[in-house]
């Protein structure tokens, strides 16, 4: 085989100045800015109005929604399938790429990770929220009560609450077990009452050679275990819609179909975060234009399964005119053209043709735009989804239109504006970027020479028996 | 004995005049959403009268049927039920527990025929109107599902008044507010378990028929087709 | 509390070759570990020679999760037998699912308290060996050592390979 090898000695780790590493990933826990305050003030106050608008709905009615017969679900069912979606993202990214190896998902991983935990939070308030009788939620609660009756297990709603609760326990314990070696890190380096803060959540992980090796057991097997969990949950949430016998719900294609769109909107909403905090923590050199474009290839690789998806659904019931399902497809082209038109546009016909470009993946202003059309683009595709299959269902006479409310959207701002603010305070008070992950991939690179050309080469530790000398 | 309350609907008969509409709301205290609420489809009839068209003008005609609660033997809102709010008894009922419902509305998406109704808001009976609410049920919150019960609190009397003479329920006792009210007599209701009930020959009519019986529902609720007379 | 020899090294290299220095000590297996910020393959500087037991906890914790489960969604139907869309009482798709959701929680709690503790976590210096400048580059490593004879050995051992700030401390691994 040609080519030289440099000693290990030359690794990419021994030619850091780790100090000035770890100042540059930190920044966003070293430093705050006035533009942090504003940002979780404007997002505080957001959620406090969604609060507010929130209880006046649950005092009142929810007459003040825009939900009618029919129309029983609208916008906060289509959302919580959103924000469910939406999680997939460090999924992906974290488990994914940390199964298969993939060499740049160190700086990406935290920030997907955190993206996940707190998504799940948000989407796991709204089925509380769109309760007729939200204080009565604990009725859903197996335990011995007074009203000697427990909950229907075969309501796909009590799937919901098993796989939601599964998922964000997973996603949490992933989240945070990922950041041990970091929260050490930042132990070590920091003083005062942020140093008996890290020393508690870090657990007294000091990194030995023991602890590393089942350290990395333990990861590896967390990203084994929510990879299936991932999918399961996303699968329960479409079964909500396919076990009923509403046209154009029940659908065999309900469950992969779904979990595609969760990773494709998913994978979106990371691009979209990564860019924020590139750019709010300048965290340039770390989140170069290759991870942008990596990121970039997935999302044209899920345009392309998202518009599969899609087409074969749209072409069995084009195919049988089933009626029923036929009446609820031709408003597509009707009423609910525009939101069909919405939808399309800004899943497929924009984001294809742009992330086919290596200048558009490249470029971070210029993968925004695919990003964000892709994420109004589902968000439009849930309600394409909820609404038309109830307001042209199986009886005519009883059709009726739906449009949310002020009341509605100001809540589902609120539930928005609740990950934002999470957020913000997670990347905050711990560490968003991956530390220890970066610095391990810095440490298995090394430069190799291969005939005239300079190449970075990165070590794969495969197994144990592999690296005993 | 358990009983198998079924309902006839004799379309031949049903001129759509409403009456049972009104009847029903006056028996379950069921509230008047009025004009605006009415006109964003949020209706609280439990039983409704269809009215489809056939043919164009001059010569359309119109269609009713009503449609209380089917009472499908396999409900598919039952199913979905977190909470089992809505249960089969033993009569053959999709009973509703009004107590229990926490609102996720999932029941309503799951009904095809679309006979479940939401309480939007907590309706108010403007004084002297409470006076007319029947004590017998209840006045439901918001945020709790109702539907057609097949006048249960008038079965439960029947029941009653039966088990203190000790004797069984007759046929022709129990009868809902909207088959009480029907002018034309569109509307039966009885007891399938007793073979010599009215209903019980009334089924046997060739005209029968369910609605959208492919759906695997097995409603309660059989219609009898409109004869459209002779060479038709 | 065991005496440990503690020495700071600049890279894998140093630390190596001190390790294998150590080696003529004769120290019993696992008394020679490092401490650093990146994880060294095995092999690289030291070995650890005990088995990963966890996983199997986690299949455990798998089961007992199914167990859980079903426990819980049979209980649910047989306690409170109420007919629903005409189907049995004991419907068994529902609880395929709930079964294996709460198997997969199982098994991540597994793998959390589990892993958490055979990583021998949540004790702190000065019980155990720490030094805050791993995260600056460096690599400690440390012996484990009986007696003044091996203590003194050890820092030779160490301070011949290159060793910065060789100290014997008390403490555990």
């Amino acid at each position: 085989m040609s080519g030289g090898t440099t000693p290990a000695a030359g690794n990419h780790l021994a030619g850091t100045d780790q100090a000035k590493l770890f100042t540059e990933l930190s920044r966003g826990n070293l430093v705050t800015t006035w533009r942090w305050y504003l940002g979780v003030g404007v997002a505080g106050a957001v959620l406090l109005w969604g609060v507010i608008v929130f209880m006046y709905m649950a005092l009142v009615g929810m007459g003040v929604t825009g939900y009618n017969k029919p129309v029983f679900w609208g916008l906060y069912e289509a959302s919580l399938v959103f924000w469910i979606g939406l999680s997939h993202s460090g999924t992906l990214i974290s488990a994914i790429l940390r199964l298969t190896h993939a060499t740049w998902r160190a700086p990406v991983l935290r920030g997907a990770e955190a993206m996940t935990a707190f998504t799940l939070m948000v989407g796991g308030i709204i089925p509380i929220i769109h309760l007729g009788r939200n204080w009565r939620v604990y009725y859903a609660l197996p335990y011995p009560n007074s009203r000697e009756l427990w909950p229907n297990m075969r309501s796909p709603l009590m799937w919901d609450a098993m796989a939601i609760t599964t998922y964000l326990l997973g996603s949490l314990t992933f989240l945070y077990v990922g950041m041990i070696p970091d929260l050490a890190l930042l132990r070590d380096k920091s003083a005062g009452w942020r140093r008996k803060f890290y020393s508690a959540l870090s657990l007294g992980f000091r990194g030995t050679h023991a602890q590393w090796r089942r350290y990395h057991v333990a990861s590896t097997l967390f990203a084994i275990l929510i990879i299936p969990i991932a999918v399961s949950v996303h699968s329960i949430v479409s079964w909500d819609f396919a076990m009923a016998k509403v046209p154009g719900w029940h659908s065999t294609i309900f469950a992969p179909y779904f979990v595609v769109g969760a990773i494709f909107s998913g994978i979106a909403g990371v691009v979209i975060v990564m860019a924020v905090l590139r750019r709010a923590f300048r965290l340039g050199s770390v989140l170069t234009p290759m991870h942008f474009d990596n990121l970039g290839k997935l999302l044209c690789t899920m345009t392309l399964l998202w518009g599969y998806f899609y087409f074969t659904e749209f072409l069995t019931v084009w195919y049988n005119r089933n009626p029923e399902e036929w009446e609820v497809f031709s408003s597509y082209g009707g009423h609910y053209l525009p939101l069909f038109l919405t939808m399309i546009v800004c899943n497929f016909v924009i984001p294809f043709p742009m992330l086919c470009l290596k200048r558009v993946r490249r470029s971070i202003p210029l993968i925004l735009i695919p990003s964000f059309s892709i994420v109004i683009g589902m968000y439009a595709e849930r309600l394409l989804i909820v609404v038309p299959s109830l307001a042209r269902r199986n009886d005519p006479f009883i059709w009726a239109n739906y449009f949310p409310t002020w009341v509605e959207f100001s809540v589902m701002a609120g539930a928005a504006a609740m990950f934002v603010l999470l957020y913000m305070l997670f990347a905050k008070f711990f560490p968003i970027m991956a530390i220890s992950d970066i610095k391990e991939r810095l440490f298995h690179a090394t430069d190799r020479t291969i005939g005239g050309a300079t190449v970075e080469s990165i070590a794969q530790v495969e197994g144990e028996e592999e690296a005993r000398a | 004995m358990n009983h198998k309350w079924a309902m006839a609907i004799d379309l031949d008969r049903c001129t759509g005049c409403g009456a049972c509409v009104v009847a029903c709301n006056a028996e379950n205290n069921i509230p008047t959403v009025g004009e605006a609420e009415a006109g964003k489809a949020r209706l609280m009839h439990w039983i409704r009268i269809n009215r489809y068209w056939e043919g164009e003008f001059p010569e359309a005609q119109a269609i009713y049927l009503p449609m209380p609660c089917m009472q499908c033997e396999r409900a598919p809102c039952e199913l979905v039920c977190p909470v089992y709010a809505t249960y089969h008894n033993e009569d053959g009922l999709n009973a509703m527990v009004y107590n229990r419902c926490i609102g996720t509305r999932y029941c309503a998406n799951n009904c095809p025929y679309s006979v479940r109704v939401f309480n939007w808001y907590d309706y108010t009976w403007e004084k002297p109107l409470d006076e007319q609410l029947s004590p017998d049920l209840t006045v439901r919150s918001r945020g709790v599902m109702e539907k057609c019960t097949f006048c249960i609190q008038r079965i439960r009397r029947a029941k009653e008044t039966a088990a203190e003479e000790g004797r069984a329920i007759r046929d022709g006792e129990v009868v809902p507010a909207c088959a009480q009210t029907c002018p034309p007599g569109a509307l039966l209701f009885g007891d399938l378990a007793d073979p010599h009930s009215e209903i019980s020959r009334k089924l046997q009519d060739p005209r029968r028929f369910r609605l959208m019986e492919h759906l695997g529902t097995e409603p309660r609720v059989v219609y009898l087709k409109r004869l459209k007379g002779a060479g038709q | 509390m065991s005496t440990v020899i503690v020495g700071l090294f600049d890279g894998v290299e140093t630390a190596a070759r001190a390790s294998r220095a150590l080696r003529d000590l004769s120290l019993p297996a696992g008394s020679v570990t490092t401490i650093s910020a990146v994880p060294l393959p095995e092999g690289a500087v030291v070995t650890d020679p005990q088995p990963i037991r966890f996983p199997r906890i986690v299949i455990a914790g798998w089961f007992v999760g199914a167990a859980a489960g079903l426990g819980l969604t049979l209980a649910t139907y047989l306690l409170y037998p109420l007919v629903t869309g005409g189907k049995t009482i004991v419907s068994i798709p529902p609880t395929l699912i709930i079964t294996y959701e709460v198997a997969m929680l199982g098994a991540l709690l597994a793998t959390l308290f589990g892993g958490g503790r055979e990583m021998r976590l949540l004790r702190y210096p000065p019980k155990v060996i720490h030094d805050p400048r791993i995260h600056d580059g460096k690599i400690a490593l440390c012996a484990r050592v009986e007696g003044d004879e091996q203590a003194r050995r050890a820092i030779v051992a160490m301070q011949g390979a290159g060793g910065t700030d060789v100290r014997a401390e008390k403490g555990e691994l």
